[in-house]
């Protein structure tokens, strides 16, 4: 793609995820993996979002996506306030089906994807030419993967046997 | 109550002193201000966390020790850095490795950055006295863990010069959790040494208390104004107090925002900061490495720190807990579990390169958000990509020579080399922002010292070239990254410093 082509599609694309956040809110997301308990920066929709995302990056038998969507919740909740609301509003442009319509060629919202699809929206972002889809791919990737790998319950399943016991003396 | 948290703490109208941050720079300076007998008052963003919380888990350690919990990266996201964030700063997280500036180094800021009073002569007498006091010593390479040992192994083999690190620890046993807080105090952080110290002779260390701005009148502070924090961030409750003296340690990144967010912003605050960018390979051996267990570094690689007209990098070897080695390994889904599962039978061993030695290296600038909050935005040049492309290479040959079955990359998707002759497969696979994963333990930079009208402190005394009873102290002075971990210069510099100042100040 040139440069005119790609800011032709840059102009396309900022009009549509504009529309996309107006009417995001038209598309139920998918019933699956709702919050357990109070969030402290998502909001419902968002959490459902990002646990999607983590069904999809972390594959380990003991992961829990909606633990590690609220361990990220937290986890952002610590950082400055411009985190909280920049990790909004990348949930809601992956979730978003016009943004994916124009990006990937899908109208279907992130959540309502079947996994092998799902998985082809996080490649396409990883492998995209834009360095701020890459970031965000990143980012989604690094932070659910981390909240989950911080958690002891994944020990036994990496071969790591834990901190030494520390006796007194 | 010699350490206090903010929420306890009633500030007295005026102090004498006052020390804004309390790792490496800051809390040299007040131990030995503190022992001249200034009235000294420590101020610390982070919480005051002590031996019997560090329980070796990286799901408390993060959120307590860490910037950010962990997730501070620069402003594209391209580079994420660990620094630390508690009494004591970095000091209480970081590896324990310690050299002292490079003679190179410091000849470099003198003639490129007019950098005057900060020779090699004037910091030894320091650096000895640092050393004594923190037991920095060298490692015996038998005490080396198996991560470490391979990396040694594999550059012996390759005819590449390695050497033994030096760590600043006492009676260590060797866990593996320098990086979550030392849990039995063998680790000669800030924590146990210069605060304690400091405490001795009157200072008093406020907690969970962030400098918001600096208020100024003319060419004076006049007043500190500060935030009450809780573990869950601001409280609401402000803080605002007078003070004589302000040394400002904040470290890179949160020295120049603090300097931002007071209004003496210019045209070199906040720039020319330099992060040591870092490239790792995890690879894969026969035999159980355990990279998370014993002495996370106790050996580097210089052999290719001077490399001509290009950018230099150095070797050294990093731990891998679950957390960190899930940060690390790219890819997602079965991908990055195929990684996960390896944990025992991998190595982690880094690239750093060293950024800040030719113009067109002119380093990150830190920028504020619209809550004041700081954020780095560093495009790496060329010169330092080719740096890193160079130290993945390096890396895959080591690791091969020392017997590795695959060396994995930060690629993503992740590229495994099993061979000499797989090697070119990286030509293939060009660096570049978001392409590959790349870190940072070393932020350094951001108010320079040097000349006039080219920095933000001045030499000798590192003075605000504006405000006269200002005066910075950390890393974020460095005009260049320094092309070996940092620690000890920093504390070379603070004791250093802090004796010329209490010398002009007495009198």
């Amino acid at each position: 793609m040139d440069r005119r082509a790609f800011l032709q599609r840059g102009l396309v694309g900022g009009a549509i995820l504009a529309a996309s956040a107006c009417t995001l809110h038209a598309w139920p997301v998918q019933d699956r993996y709702q919050p357990q308990g109070n969030l402290q920066c998502l909001d419902p929709r968002t959490f459902v979002v990002l646990a999607s995302i983590a069904a999809r990056t972390v594959q380990d038998p003991v992961a829990d996506p909606v633990a590690i969507a609220h361990a990220v919740d937290r986890t952002i909740a610590l950082s400055a306030p411009e985190a909280a609301s920049e990790l909004r509003q990348l949930l809601n442009l992956f979730e978003s089906g016009l943004a994916g319509l124009l990006l990937d060629g899908r109208l279907r919202p992130f959540t309502r994807l079947t996994p092998d699809r799902q998985d082809q929206v996080l490649a396409a972002w990883r492998d995209s030419r834009l360095v701020l889809r890459r970031a965000g791919y990143t980012a989604l990737r690094k932070l659910t993967l981390a909240a989950h790998y911080a958690s002891p319950t994944t020990w036994e399943g990496v071969g790591y046997p834990g901190p030494p016991e520390l006796v007194e003396g | 109550m010699p350490f206090v948290s903010a929420a306890e703490w009633t500030p007295p109208k005026s102090v004498q002193v006052v020390v804004i941050g309390s790792g490496a720079g800051g809390a040299v300076a007040a131990a030995r201000l503190a022992a001249a007998g200034f009235e000294v008052v420590v101020l610390e963003e982070g919480g005051h966390y002590q031996k019997r919380n560090f329980r070796m888990r990286e799901d408390e350690a993060f959120p307590q020790l860490y910037q950010e919990s962990g997730t501070r990266a620069t402003k594209d996201l391209g580079i994420a850095i660990l620094q630390g964030r508690a009494v004591g700063g970095s000091t209480v997280i970081n590896w324990t490795t310690s050299f002292r500036t490079p003679d190179l180094v410091l000849d470099h800021w003198q003639k490129v950055h007019g950098v005057q009073e900060f020779g090699a002569a004037e910091l030894r007498p320091h650096f000895e006295a640092v050393e004594a006091r923190l037991n920095i010593q060298p490692i015996p390479l038998e005490e080396s863990n198996r991560n470490n040992r391979l990396l040694w192994d594999g550059c012996e083999k390759l005819g590449y010069s390695i050497e033994v690190t030096k760590r600043n620890v006492k009676n260590c046993f060797r866990s593996g959790y320098c990086g979550m807080g030392c849990p039995v105090d063998a680790k000669q952080s800030m924590l146990v040494t210069y605060l304690p110290e400091a405490v001795e002779h009157g200072a008093t260390v406020v907690y969970r208390c962030r400098v918001d701005r600096l208020r100024t009148d003319g060419d004076r502070v006049v007043a500190i104004e500060c935030s009450e924090l809780s573990e869950a961030g601001p409280t609401g409750r402000q803080l605002s107090f007078a003070a004589e003296r302000v040394v400002l340690a904040g470290g890179a990144i949160n020295t120049p925002a603090v300097l931002l967010r007071s209004g003496l912003g210019d045209a070199f605050t906040g720039r020319r900061t330099f992060l040591h960018p870092v490239i790792a390979t995890s690879a894969r051996f026969r035999e159980p490495v355990q990279a998370f267990y014993g002495a996370p570094q106790s050996v580097a690689s210089h052999h290719f720190a001077h490399r001509g007209e290009r950018a230099g990098f150095f070797l050294e070897a990093a731990p891998a807990h679950p957390m960190m080695l899930a940060l690390a390994a790219t890819g997602f889904g079965e991908a990055h579990r195929s990684t996960m599962v390896e944990l025992p039978q991998l190595t982690a061993h880094l690239a750093i390169a060293i950024d800040g030695f030719s113009p067109e290296e002119t380093g990150g600038t830190v920028e504020l958000r619209p809550s004041g909050a700081p954020v780095l935005d560093y495009v790496l040049p060329p010169r330092i990509w080719e740096a890193l492309q160079e130290g993945l290479r390096t890396l895959v040959r080591v690791d091969l020579a020392a017997g590795a079955e695959w060396v994995q990359t930060g690629h993503d998707p992740a590229l495994r080399i099993s061979s000499e002759g797989a090697l070119a497969s990286l030509e293939d696979h060009p660096l570049g922002p978001g392409k590959v994963a790349v870190f940072s333990a070393h932020v350094m930079g951001g108010a320079m010292v040097g000349e006039v009208g080219r920095s933000v402190v001045r030499s000798g005394d590192l003075r605000h070239h504006r405000i006269s009873n200002l005066h910075v102290c950390d890393g974020s002075i460095f005009p260049t990254s320094l092309g070996v971990n940092p620690q000890e210069t920093i504390y070379g510099i603070a004791h250093l410093v802090s004796e010329r100042w209490t010398q002009h100040w007495k009198s």
